[in-house]
């Protein structure tokens, strides 16, 4: 307890003493940190980025070998239309998702962060949680409940609404990727706001700015490189996605992946490839881009409690908003889950045909399934924290190289992670024998494969943090290891824990990699979900997801959304 | 705010450790696996024998809910241990390409024939002895001995019952490019068992009839689904009239969804190619390190009591021991099993992709 102290002591006394210019003063925007004004980065922590950067390559390093070694020919199939046609609709629904992801994600986090919008605590704990749907079975479920003769339909038609809407193509497609990705942005934006200081919004509201006015001018500018990391794993995570546009009909790059993977393999190296190369380009550009824009980011101050915006007359279309996203991302297919799943149950209690799967069939693999995803969250959230330092803080040339690994690899195919890690693990008779098909493996695949979502929200945070606080540690005496123990671990955590809750998030839901690269009798939520929806067992998969999406919202609030909220 | 945080850092760490110490907890507690569920103790025929420490490991493409009974089952009877990756036939192959001559895999099952004829093509299967490939008829195995097939399920029509009146069911597939089917029919066009089927259709009526059929049924504006399971699915709620599919997704929707799935299957007639029968295969790696092992399961999987297991159970044709198929599944007629080559399945198997993505299905 003395050592407890004694850390919240230092950091106040950091905070408070006149060494801090921006105690105070933040509202005056330090100028921006510019790249030439950094530091030359420490030498293990340059080698530590180096190393996981190398580590991050080998699903990207399997494919390239895979493409030289075959007789595939990426660059002849990007000439014909059978591969730009696909290309154009993955760029087109890529675009079009991260747009309104942007869009949905910001406000979603503002109205909760910043507002005084009822229920804001319960909100924040739903949110997040339409990832927690693996996509093929959330898109089923979305069709089952508000395509033609589902759920929505027999309620509509109880008021005498006649409903013959489908939801397929791009419109299909498009909605159901924004509703199950809009808290890649959410997620971050919500972490970024709560640890900026209210006092700019609050001299903007004092100068007689708007609401939406002081969201504009000040807001925006302020969480805007947050915005566009979240965006930007929404855009690699469409056109890397495969669930959704398979279930609605909408042919893009990884359908012409999927499709051509047994019959003609060297196409399908190829294709991937293409796919990567899109990856690579699109990471630099919001690279340069968001390099353009030049963010400011004043310091972080706990002097100045975050604004509380009174909604008014926008209370009830914020409410809205926030309800309507909830309802057709979170409960339209959990409708659809719920009722595959009580009417087995009900079938089951009243001697119909019995349920397929017993209490142990849930039990072992939710189990599986809560420890392996948060140990891989941990691992990633670590993994990615030097590279996210030498991003945020130094002057470095292998921090962008690294991180344009890191990104550009969530959106390599699952299978081709998997595929890459046995590739690797065969390459030596040691690690055949004593790494293939162990826990190891499976949570390396989870971290490569996950990592960008760790990276953006860690860079953020690790950013957040003035360098000033830094020098006026040091000043108090403070050696390196206590400086970041005491100053860096508090002002991070926020946004790392918003960084390791989406890689938790998703890999609970990871189905390929989990299915080829698991242990032996190593079932988890998902692989038995996969193999009930397989065989049409509906009933068997809608319990099965049920409990996937509460133990994800349960994780979810208890590990990252309740310990955010403390910091407030 | 800094002392609430070195607290949930503590919480964190307490976390963690609880995980591990229930982690190895569970890990003590599964060691026992001679336990039997209850399905596989109603195929079990004899007494469980002591284990005699020798290990199948199995890829299977075959789900758990329909197979694994069997494999307990026969893991009691024989002794044998068993290891299983459960998964898409179609990745499962894959990977056994990936790890080649390095597979851990002794026995390879496959929902249908094409996974298998990727990986006869790479050379990796190895030769089943006679004495098991014998147990089916030479038309559902392979005359080079390297898959025999232990299952079958039918290709139908499935409808809806409200949307489709019974003068309205076609006699063949062919009749479906005519226009009063226009707009009302599914293709699972790049799933396994439709690809497999569409390669026996060239096969049969030659690719210029196969492919001239696609395009019409495209031209009839036929409904692209990714899966036999979602057209079922829909053909239950209306929102197709009917597609083409493996009989028995509709056995398990109508178990599972009663009443309010509002479809049924359609059996071509015996001698339309509508009404093929696919074959579950079984294969045994050429890298196997024990071959008797893996040819005792193969045998178990063709023994009376599993093929009546499959029949009554998952509601599929058996094809071994002389068991007749369950009284509610359409009857087989002889031309749907036995005119066919399955071992051009594989080699054929690149062109029916090409054109099926030409046909314009995807896109439509």
């Amino acid at each position: 307890m003395a050592a407890l102290k004694r850390r919240s002591a230092l950091l106040e006394r950091v905070e408070s003493s006149p060494a801090n210019p921006a105690r105070g003063t933040a509202a005056a925007g330090p100028p921006d940190r510019r790249v030439e004004g950094r530091k030359q980065a420490p030498l293990p922590l340059t080698a530590a980025a180096f190393i996981v950067g190398v580590l991050f390559a080998f699903p990207a390093l399997y494919l390239t070998w895979r493409n030289v070694t075959s007789d595939s020919d990426p660059l002849g199939l990007l000439t014909s239309s059978r591969t730009l046609e696909p290309l154009r609709r993955s760029v087109v629904l890529a675009v079009l998702v991260s747009a309104s992801t942007a869009v949905l994600g910001t406000a979603l986090a503002w109205l909760t962060a910043r507002t005084d919008l009822p229920g804001r605590r319960i909100w924040r704990v739903l949110l997040p949680l339409p990832l927690a749907y693996p996509t093929f079975v959330g898109a089923a479920a979305f069709i089952r409940t508000l395509n033609p003769g589902g759920l929505a339909n027999d309620l509509l038609e109880g008021v005498g609404i006649d409903h013959s809407f489908e939801l397929r193509g791009l419109f299909g497609a498009w909605l159901v990727l924004t509703l199950f990705t809009y808290p890649y942005v959410y997620l971050p934006v919500a972490a970024r706001l709560r640890s900026l200081p209210g006092s700019l919004e609050e001299s903007a509201r004092l100068l007689g700015d708007s609401g939406f006015s002081t969201f504009r001018r000040i807001v925006l500018p302020q969480t805007a490189s947050a915005i566009t990391s979240g965006a930007l794993l929404v855009c690699l995570y469409t056109i890397s996605d495969f669930g959704a546009v398979q279930l609605m009909r909408y042919d893009t790059l990884t359908r012409a992946i999927w499709t051509t993977r047994l019959a003609d393999q060297p196409t399908s190296f190829a294709l991937s490839a293409i796919l990567l190369v899109l990856a690579v380009v699109v990471v630099a550009g919001e690279r340069i881009g968001s390099r353009r824009l030049g963010e400011r980011r004043p310091a972080r101050t706990n002097t100045s409690r975050p604004l509380t915006t009174p909604l008014n007359r926008w209370r009830l279309p914020g409410l809205a908003l926030v309800g309507g996203t909830i309802g057709l991302a979170l409960v339209a297919p959990a409708a659809a889950l719920a009722d595959w799943g009580i009417s087995g149950l009900v079938r089951n209690a009243t001697g119909g045909r019995s349920l397929a799967i017993n209490a142990s069939d849930v039990v072992g693999p939710a189990w599986n399934t809560v420890w392996v995803s948060v140990v891989a969250a941990c691992v990633a959230v670590f993994a990615v924290l030097p590279t996210a330092m030498l991003l945020a803080r130094y002057r470095s040339r292998v921090g962008p190289i690294t991180g344009n690994v890191i990104i550009s690899t969530f959106a390599m195919p699952g299978l081709i992670v998997a595929l890459a890690m046995f590739f690797w693990t065969l390459r030596s008779n040691w690690a055949a024998e004593y790494l293939r098909g162990t826990l190891f493996v499976l949570v390396f695949a989870y971290v490569v494969r996950f990592g960008a979502q760790a990276l953006g929200a860690a860079q953020i945070a690790v950013a957040a943090v003035p360098d000033r606080l830094h020098d006026s540690a040091r000043v108090l005496g403070a050696g390196s290891f206590r400086r970041l123990a005491t100053v860096d671990a508090p002002l991070v955590t926020p946004g790392l824990l918003a960084g390791g809750g989406l890689v938790l998030l998703s890999t609970m839901k990871e189905l390929p990699i989990t299915l080829l690269v698991a242990p032996f009798d190593f079932p988890t939520l998902t692989t038995k979900i996969f193999q009930s929806f397989e065989d049409a067992f509906v009933a068997e998969a809608g319990l099965l997801a049920m409990v996937l999406v509460v133990l994800s919202g349960a994780l979810t609030w208890f590990l990252v959304v309740r310990r955010a909220d403390h910091l407030d | 705010m800094t002392k609430i945080e070195d607290s949930s850092l503590r919480r964190i760490t307490a976390t963690v450790l609880a995980i591990a110490i229930a982690a190895s907890f569970t890990t003590a507690c599964s060691s026992d696996k001679r336990e039997l569920s209850e399905k596989a103790a109603a195929i079990v025929t004899g007494e469980c024998r002591d284990e005699r420490n020798q290990t199948v490991t199995i890829y299977s493409g075959r789900t758990e809910y329909l197979i694994r009974p069997i494999i307990e089952a026969f893991a009691c009877e024989t002794g044998i241990d068993v290891r299983v990756r459960w998964g898409n036939s179609t990745d499962l192959a894959i990977l056994i390409g990936e790890e080649g001559t390095a597979t851990e895999a002794d026995v390879f099952l496959s929902r249908s024939p094409g996974p298998v004829g990727f990986l006869e093509s790479r050379g990796l299967l190895g030769t089943i002895d006679d004495e098991v490939l014998s147990l089916v008829d030479p038309q559902n195995r392979a005359s080079s001995g390297s898959w025999i097939g232990f299952s079958g399920r039918k290709r139908v029509l499935v409808r809806n019952l409200d949307l489709v009146s019974d003068s309205e069911l076609p006699e063949s597939v062919f009749d479906l490019t005519e226009d009063r089917y226009r707009g009302r029919v599914g293709l699972p066009a790049t799933n396994g068992s439709f690809e497999d089927w569409f390669t026996v259709f060239r096969d049969t009526h030659g690719d210029e009839v196969a492919t001239q059929w696609l395009h019409d049924m495209v031209a009839n504006d036929a409904e692209y689904y990714p899966n036999n399971r979602a057209i079922v699915e829909a053909a239950g709620r209306g929102e197709i009239d009917m597609g083409l599919v493996n009989h028995y997704y509709q056995y398990q929707e109508a178990a599972a969804a009663g009443d309010s799935h509002r479809a049924e299957n359609h059996d071509f007639g015996p001698n339309d190619i509508g009404s093929l029968l696919i074959i579950t295969a079984a294969t045994i790696l050429g890298t196997t390190k024990d071959r008797g092992a893996a040819h005792e399961l193969l045998a178990y999987l063709l023994s009376p009591q599993a093929q009546l297991y499959f029949t009554n159970q998952t509601f599929e044709y058996p094809l071994g021991a002389g068991i007749t198929p369950n009284s509610i599944l359409p009857a087989l007629s002889a031309l749907e099993i036995g005119s066919v080559d399955f071992d051009s399945l594989g080699g054929g198997f690149e062109e029916t992709e090409r054109i099926i993505r030409e046909s314009g299905i995807l896109t439509g």
